[in-house]
C-alpha cells in the first residue's frame, strides 16, 4: 500500500462482492475485490466490457452498494447508507463525468452547472456565481447561455466537468470521459483533468479502455472477470 | 426548490404546447362546464328569488284543478273558479289579507295601423294592492275605476313601444278585439319572466274583461296577500275550507282546486334548478375525472421520456423526494393551468348565456377558488403515480436509458 503512515485512504473496497440474481443463476460482477485509493490520486480503471469496472465505478460513485463486503468513503461506510443519504453524499462530495456528457438538453450551460447546487438548496444568486466560476475554470466564459446543442462535444464535456466541479467535490468519477471525442479534444480534456488533479488535489477515478488515455493517470487498475487483474501501484511497490 | 420545480414545470408546458393543450382539454372542458353551470344556475336562482320577492313572498294562489292528479291537465278537467268564489273569498278572507283575482287571454292589441299580440289581464278591484308596481308614466287605475268597470287600461312597455314608439301613450284609446280602452298608465320594462313576457301585458277591470272579451264570469286565479309569512299555513287552511264549502265538496272527497303559496313555488323552482345543476355538475365531474386520467397518461409519458434526465438528476444528488416533487409540481401546474383556462372559458359561456337569458351575471369567487383548488388537486392525485414511478427509478438504470 502506498498510504503514508497514519493517514487513512479516501476510498477503500474491503472484500467487496456485487452479485445479481439468486442461487444457480447468480452472477458475480465483482468477486472479493479489495483496494484503496489515496486522497489526491488520479486512477485509471481499465478492463474489457463485463470485467466489473463499471460496477466498481458505480459503487465508488455511491450510485450502487456492495452485495457483500464494505465500501468506505472518507472513513464512512458508504456501502451501508440509505438512498437519501447516498444522494446527499453524491451531491456534496462526488462529481460525475460521463461518456455521453449527460447534460440536460434545451438547458443552458449555466443552468446545467447550477443543477447540483439546486439540490443543495443554495439561493439563485449564489448558484449563479459558483456556476459562472466553474465554467470559467474549464475555459467556457462567454458560453454560459449556450444550450448543449449549440456546443461542440469537447465543450459539452467541459460543461459536464464544470457541473462536477461546482459542488467542490472530494472525488471526481469519470466514466469514459473521452469516449465520444477525437484525439485532439480527448487530449484537451485529459489535460484539464490532469491539471485539476495536480493543482487542486482533486481525487479522480476514471474508467477507460484506451491505453493512451489511461497513461495520463498516475495509477492504473485493471479488472478482469470481476477481480483486479493488475494494479500499477503494486508493481511500483514490488 | 419548489420555485425551481414550478419554473421547470412551466418550461415543460411551454416546450410541449400542443401536447399540453390536448392533455388539458379534459380538465378545461370539465372546469368550464362546472363554472358555467354554477354561474348560470346562481344567476337563474337569484332571478327567480328576486322576481318572486317582487311579486311578494306572502302571496297565496288559488286555482282550479286536482292536486292529486298532476298528470291530467288540471284546469281543463276541473270546474273553473268564478266571480262567486272571488266575491265569497273577498268577504271571508278579506279581513285577514288582500284578496284579488284575475283572468287572462291572448289577443291582438292595436292602435291605428299598428298592433301586436298582447297578454290581456282582467283584474279585480284590489289587484294592484297585492304588490308594488313600477310605473314609467301615468297612474294605476283606482279601486273605484276597477269596481265600476271603467274602460281604462294599463299597458306594458312593449305594448307602448309597438303602438306609440317614443310617444306618450297616456290618454290614447287602444283597440282590443272589438272593444276600446283608454290608457291611464304605462308599466316600466320588466323583461321576460318565467311566466312569459311581462312587457306585452294589458291590464283592465275584470268585469270589463269578462263581459267584453271572455264572455264568461270565470276567474283564472285568486290571490291572497297574507299579512305575514307565519300566517300563511293557517290562512291557506282557511281558504281551502272556504273553497270546499263554496264548491260543495263532500267530506272525504278530494279537492278540485289548489291552494299554493309563493314560498312553496320558490322552493320548487329552487329545487328544480338545484337538481338540474347537480346532474350537469355530475357530468362535469366525470369530465374532470377523464381530464385527470389524461394528465396521468401524459405524466407517465413524460417520466418515461425523461428517464435519463431523472438518472442525471439523481447522480448529481437529487433525492427521491426531489424527483417526486418535481413531477407532482409539473402535474399540478399543468392541471391548474387547465383549470384557469377552463374558468376563463366557463365565465365567458356564462356571460353569454346569462345575457341571452336576461339573468344577472354573478360569478361566485368562492366557486372559482374552489374549482381552481380542485383542478390543482386533480394534478396532485393523478400525477402521484407517475411521479412515484419516476422517483423510484434506479439511478444506474435511468442513466443507461436511451
Amino acid at each position: 500500500m502506498n498510504a503514508p503512515p497514519g493517514s487513512s485512504p479516501l476510498l477503500a473496497f474491503s472484500k467487496v462482492w456485487r452479485s445479481y440474481g439468486e442461487g444457480d443463476m447468480q452472477i458475480h460482477a465483482l468477486s472479493d475485490v479489495s483496494f484503496q485509493i489515496e486522497k489526491g490520486s488520479f486512477v485509471a480503471v481499465t478492463g474489457p466490457s463485463g470485467s466489473g469496472k463499471s460496477t466498481a465505478m458505480n459503487i465508488l460513485g455511491s450510485l450502487d452498494t456492495p452485495s457483500r463486503g464494505d465500501y468506505y468513503f472518507n472513513g464512512t461506510e458508504a456501502g451501508r447508507l440509505d438512498k437519501g443519504t447516498r444522494a446527499d453524499l453524491r451531491n456534496r462530495h462526488i462529481g460525475f463525468v460521463f461518456q455521453g456528457y449527460n447534460l440536460l438538453p434545451r438547458t443552458t450551460a449555466l443552468d446545467n452547472v447550477e443543477l447540483p447546487l439546486v439540490y443543495r438548496g443554495l439561493s439563485a444568486p449564489r448558484r449563479r456565481t459558483l456556476a459562472r466560476r466553474a465554467l470559467a475554470q474549464v475555459g467556457l466564459e462567454g458560453r454560459e447561455h449556450h444550450t448543449p446543442s449549440a456546443l461542440s462535444g469537447g465543450q459539452q464535456q467541459r460543461v459536464a466537468i464544470a457541473r462536477a466541479l461546482v459542488s467542490e467535490p472530494t472525488l471526481l468519477v469519470a466514466d469514459e470521459p473521452t469516449g465520444n471525442l477525437d484525439t485532439e479534444r480527448s487530449h484537451e480534456i485529459m489535460t484539464l483533468l490532469t491539471d485539476l488533479n495536480r493543482q487542486q488535489g482533486l481525487t479522480i477515478v476514471m474508467v477507460t479502455h484506451e491505453a493512451d488515455i489511461a497513461a495520463f493517470a498516475g495509477r492504473q487498475i485493471g479488472f478482469r472477470d470481476g477481480r483486479i487483474a493488475y494494479d500499477s501501484c503494486d508493481e511500483g511497490m514490488g | 426548490m419548489l420555485l425551481e420545480s414550478v419554473r421547470l414545470a412551466l418550461l415543460s408546458v411551454v416546450r410541449n404546447k400542443m401536447r399540453s393543450f390536448l392533455t388539458l382539454l379534459g380538465v378545461i372542458i370539465g372546469v368550464a362546464a362546472v363554472i358555467a353551470l354554477l354561474t348560470i344556475g346562481g344567476g337563474a336562482r337569484e332571478k327567480i328569488r328576486s322576481e318572486m320577492a317582487g311579486l311578494g313572498s306572502r302571496l297565496i294562489f288559488v286555482f282550479a284543478g286536482m292536486p292529486t292528479d298532476p298528470s291530467m291537465p288540471a284546469v281543463a278537467t276541473a270546474r273553473a273558479l268564478t266571480n262567486t268564489h272571488l266575491l265569497s273569498l273577498e268577504k271571508t278572507i278579506g279581513p285577514y289579507g288582500i284578496v284579488a283575482g284575475h283572468a287572462e287571454t291572448r289577443l291582438r292589441v292595436s292602435y291605428g295601423a299598428r298592433g301586436l299580440s298582447g297578454q290581456i289581464l282582467g283584474v279585480s278591484r284590489a289587484y294592484f294592492g297585492l304588490r308594488d308596481w313600477s310605473l314609467k308614466r301615468g297612474r294605476l287605475p283606482t279601486a273605484v275605476e276597477l269596481a265600476s268597470n271603467a274602460s281604462i287600461c294599463v299597458v306594458g312597455s312593449k305594448v307602448s313601444e309597438a303602438l306609440f314608439g317614443v310617444e306618450n301613450p297616456i290618454g290614447a284609446r287602444i283597440r282590443l278585439g272589438s272593444f276600446h280602452c283608454r290608457i291611464v298608465g304605462e308599466l316600466s320594462a320588466r323583461g321576460a319572466s318565467f311566466s312569459g313576457d311581462q312587457d306585452t301585458i294589458v291590464m283592465m277591470p275584470l268585469g270589463l274583461f269578462q263581459t267584453r272579451i271572455s264572455g264568461k264570469n270565470d276567474v283564472e286565479q285568486i290571490l291572497i296577500n297574507a299579512p305575514s309569512e307565519a300566517s300563511i299555513p293557517t290562512l291557506k287552511a282557511k281558504v281551502a275550507e272556504e273553497m270546499r264549502r263554496l264548491r260543495r265538496i263532500a267530506p272525504g272527497r278530494n279537492d278540485d282546486f289548489q291552494v299554493e303559496d309563493m314560498a312553496e313555488y320558490m322552493r320548487q323552482a329552487s329545487s328544480i334548478i338545484g337538481n338540474v345543476t347537480a346532474i350537469l355538475g355530475a357530468i362535469a365531474a366525470i369530465s374532470l375525472l377523464v381530464g385527470g386520467i389524461g394528465i396521468m397518461n401524459i405524466m407517465l409519458v413524460s417520466v418515461t421520456e425523461r428517464t435519463r434526465e431523472i438518472g442525471i438528476r439523481m447522480a448529481i444528488g437529487a433525492r427521491q423526494r426531489d424527483i417526486l416533487v418535481q413531477f407532482l409540481t409539473e402535474a399540478s401546474v399543468l392541471s391548474l393551468l387547465g383549470g384557469v383556462i377552463g374558468i376563463g372559458i366557463g365565465l365567458g359561456i356564462a356571460w353569454v348565456v346569462t345575457a341571452l337569458m336576461n339573468v344577472d351575471f354573478v360569478p361566485s369567487p368562492a366557486a372559482i377558488t374552489a374549482i381552481a383548488t380542485v383542478s390543482m388537486f386533480i394534478g396532485i392525485v393523478f400525477g402521484f403515480f407517475p411521479a412515484l414511478r419516476g422517483a423510484r427509478l434506479d439511478p444506474i438504470d435511468a442513466l443507461r436509458h436511451e
